[in-house]
């Protein structure tokens, strides 16, 4: 990896000498920042930078290349990024999806299959957590495009028990946190994360959000950037989703499908190819798009079926991926 | 003189012929014994010299010495008083002309003379009525364990003086008359399906279980009623035969939780508490191995309430009498090898606050605290059970009100079919049901049409199922066929078995 002598400097006065963020920024935007390095300097730059190397963790600056473009717009940038894995996947359209740890498994459904048809135009930036950023890197893995944007250091991993799944973003997609190598997460750095979520993408997708959901924070930073929210509705009274009706009300934008998201950035999406359904299946689904979420023995009140016939229907839907099952016997039509 | 008197002792659930050999001779009065017995037979001394006493009998002031063969095995508990007592009477020849041979002597005596009930009598009557014994006298308090065997005299006596006079002639005592065994004449538990309200889907899945044998596991929110449902499992399951309710009777004796109708006539359900440790769980005990739940839930149900908490070595524990259908236990004083085949059926809450998945009220455990949760319950333990199904957590009202709640005895019609079924299917060989499948019966008896294969196909894809899932369904999937009287399964089939998974992907 090469590294411009501009690079360097910022590399040695913020990661070797330990400048703080702000003040860094300041000199760089005054042009102080830009000087050459003495040879020990530069000397001591190139050992932290092939130690680094040897682990397969690279460094982005706010002077490189391909800093990613929209990041220097935020208002607090990272002036240095660690990085592991494809480097590429920088310079492609970013778009973030965040969701609270605990999303109802419809949601978790729902936003995974959306992932997935928005990782083929953007790259997915999301966190590392359970439950909503799950999602979203369930989708996205497949395809590789997926940043995820972590709050402790690039060789940590938090929540601990997503270690083997950070392997996986890191072989496939790309691991980016601004922290030195060995910095535990802590409470203040995921506020600190979500700015570079934020920062990052085009536009943010809230999956699920409680009244008081971190997840709202990274909504609120996209707004502060001048980025475009987005909103999975839900039911009044579900606690999980609070947070999302909240941000509809404040003007995000409905989402329903991913054609929602991709014609606000003027991507033209072909009409989705449904599986095909006959007889009961038919029925049942389309009484679960009137209704919403049901129990298995209203739909087969309702449509004057035993409740095993209604059940066997509602397994074919699941397998076909048109309905999903939200616990305690209940299902609904994705 | 010499006297011998046949007794029994108890190893496991089967009875020994222990003979008990008096001799009593001129000399210093002394009584000793040998032929290894434990405290409890030594100390039978005292009880039978005051029993003779306080009966109007001679205790022999001689030289006594009384032998137990054969002197190998150990010989435990008070069983054997009545024998020693009648072996000195004949020694001392105050049982002149009563014949005593082939006659098996069993009960406890008190001090005033009155015998007392022993445990483990009626797989002692088993055992000996195979090898050859016709007669027995038997203490009166356990007449009714007697009274289902037939083809053996047996004379249940109150005291020694009613043996005494029974064996002189004196007072002959009438035998006891054999009772034809009627399929839950003694119901203990009025449990039955009509009083369950809603819960359609764990119903059907109850239906299912028992159909094919399966285990099942309930998830549910607390106090949703799934401990009443697991209750009526005994109700809908095929009545008992009387060779099933005989050997079910012969572990309750000798575990001493039989009943005073002497007969188990309604499949057991045992509830052992989450702190149960794994020795009462399978059987255990120091000299004398006791059958463990397991063992006293054979032939019925074995009730786990709150999986979960179970401790993890106690539930590992009953991964191989699951498979085998009886459980071997080594202790110092012997192996014994006591049946289990049971039904296990489960219950617990889907996170440990109990909320998760409830649209009204919010979960508020981690992401982290489910998965440890579910974790608890190893892959292998659900590997053996079959059904796992979600109970409602909806008011009865919120549900279709025309509903119309079945009884247990119609259920247990369309069971007793399906049994019917699988009986012809697995005729001549060791399978009873279809969770006993394996992969050979699988493969020979569950064809799937195309279709079926494609169905099971698409769902392991969409629904990321784990291998081991795919006997679970296919075999979940023959009993459903089974209860519609399909000879193939059909799509409809494969798609209701899919739906009873929970745990498949995690």
């Amino acid at each position: 990896m090469m590294y411009t002598p501009e690079e360097k400097t910022v590399i040695y006065e913020t990661a070797v000498k330990g400048m703080s963020g702000r003040a860094g920024l300041a000199a760089i935007r005054g042009g102080s920042a830009v000087r050459s390095l003495s040879e020990e300097e530069d000397g001591s730059v190139t050992q932290f930078l092939s130690a680094l190397d040897k682990r397969g963790v690279f460094l982005v600056t706010f002077l490189s290349e391909d800093y990613p473009e929209l990041l220097k717009f935020a208002a607090d940038p990272p002036l240095i990024l660690y990085g592991m894995g494809n480097r590429e996947l920088l310079k492609m359209r970013k778009f973030c999806v965040v969701g609270s740890r605990i999303t109802p498994p419809w949601a978790e459904k729902f936003g995974k299959a959306l992932t997935e048809e928005l990782a083929s135009h953007f790259a997915i930036v999301t966190g590392l957590a359970e439950g909503g950023d799950s999602a979203a890197i369930a989708g996205a893995l497949p395809s590789g495009n997926l940043i995820s944007v972590l709050p402790c250091a690039v060789d940590m991993c938090y929540p601990a028990s997503h270690a083997a799944l950070k392997e996986k973003v890191a072989q496939r997609g790309l691991i980016l946190s601004e922290y030195p190598m060995g910095t535990a997460a802590t409470k203040w750095a995921f506020h600190a994360r979500n700015r570079i979520l934020a920062g990052l993408a085009e536009g943010v997708l809230v999956l699920s959000a409680g009244q008081k959901s971190g997840t709202l924070i990274t909504a609120g930073r996209a707004l502060d950037y001048g980025r475009e929210v987005f909103a999975l509705p839900y039911n009044v009274g579900i606690a999980q989703g609070e947070g999302c009706n909240a941000l509809i009300k404040a003007g995000a934008y409905l989402v329903t499908e991913a054609a929602d998201i991709l014609s606000v950035y003027g991507i033209e999406t072909e009409a989705k190819k449904e599986a095909e359904t006959e007889g009961d299946e038919s029925r049942v689904l389309q009484y679960l798009r009137e209704r919403g979420e049901t129990h298995v023995a209203t739909i087969a009140g309702a449509l004057g079926m035993q409740i095993f016939e209604a059940a066997a229907a509602l397994s074919a839907l699941e397998i076909k991926g048109l309905a999903t099952k939200t616990g305690g016997n209940k299902y609904s039509a994705l | 003189m010499i006297a011998k008197i046949i007794c029994y002792a108890l190893s496991g659930l089967e009875g020994i012929p222990v003979e008990v050999e008096a001799d009593v001779n001129k000399g210093v009065p002394s009584y000793d014994m040998v032929g290894l017995p434990d405290a409890a037979v030594k100390e039978s001394k005292e009880r039978v010299r005051s029993a003779l006493k306080n009966s109007g009998l001679l205790f022999p002031m001689n030289r006594i010495t009384i032998n137990f063969a054969p002197a190998d095995l150990k010989k435990e508990g008070a069983v054997f008083d009545l024998a020693i007592a009648v072996s000195l009477l004949k020694a001392s020849e105050q049982l002149l002309g009563a014949d005593v041979k082939d006659i098996v002597f069993l009960g406890e005596l008190a001090l005033t003379g009155d015998l007392r009930p022993i445990n483990g009598l009626l797989p002692i009557l088993i055992s000996a009525k195979s090898h050859g014994y016709a007669k027995f006298i038997i203490p009166a308090e356990n007449a009714e364990e007697a009274r289902y065997l037939g083809g053996a005299e047996i004379y249940p006596a109150a005291s020694l003086a009613d043996v005494v006079r029974h064996l002189v002639g004196t007072q002959p005592i009438p035998p006891l008359e054999t009772r034809e065994f009627v399929p839950g004449q003694h119901k203990r538990s009025s449990a039955d399906l009509k009083y369950v309200k809603g819960q359609p889907i764990a119903r059907r899945a109850l239906e299912i279980a028992v159909a094919g044998g399966h285990n099942m596991l309930m998830s549910g929110p607390p106090g949703t009623g799934k401990t009443m449902l697991a209750r009526c499992l005994p109700t809908v399951m095929p009545d008992l035969t009387f060779e099933e309710a005989l050997e079910i009777t012969k572990i309750h004796s000798v575990a001493c939780v039989l009943g005073e109708e002497g007969i188990v006539s309604e499949r057991p359900f045992r509830t052992p508490h989450h702190t149960a440790t794994t020795v009462s769980m399978c059987g255990g005990g120091n000299k004398i191995v006791h059958p463990g739940e397991i063992s006293l839930a054979h032939g019925g149900v074995l009730f786990l309430d709150e999986l979960p908490e179970y401790k993890r070595s106690t539930l590992e524990a009953l991964r191989q009498p699951l498979e085998d259908g009886c459980i071997t236990v080594s202790r110092a004083g012997g192996t014994f090898t006591y049946p289990a085949r049971f039904m296990l059926c489960a219950s617990m809450n889907p996170c440990p606050c109990g909320n998760y998945g409830s649209t009204d009220r919010t979960c508020t455990c981690t992401p982290s605290e489910i998965r440890r949760y579910r974790r608890k319950i190893s892959g292998p333990l659900l590997d053996r059970i079959d059904l796992q199904v979600e109970v409602d957590n909806i008011t009865y009202d919120e549900l279709t009100s025309d509903e119309v709640n079945e009884d247990s005895a119609s259920v247990q019609k369309r069971v007793n079919e399906a049994r019917r079924i699988q009986r012809a299917r697995f005729e001549g060989s060791d399978i009873h049901t279809n969770a006993e499948m394996g992969e050979k019966e699988i493969q020979e008896f569950c064809g799937l049409t195309r279709e079926g294969d494609k169905i099971l196909r698409d769902a392991f894809e969409s629904m990321k199922l784990s291998a081991r899932a795919r006997a679970r369904i296919i075999k979940v999937a023959r009993t459903i066929a089974d209860l519609d009287r399909s000879e193939n399964i059909l799509p409809k089939h494969v798609f209701e078995a899919v739906s009873y998974r929970l745990f498949d992907k995690l």
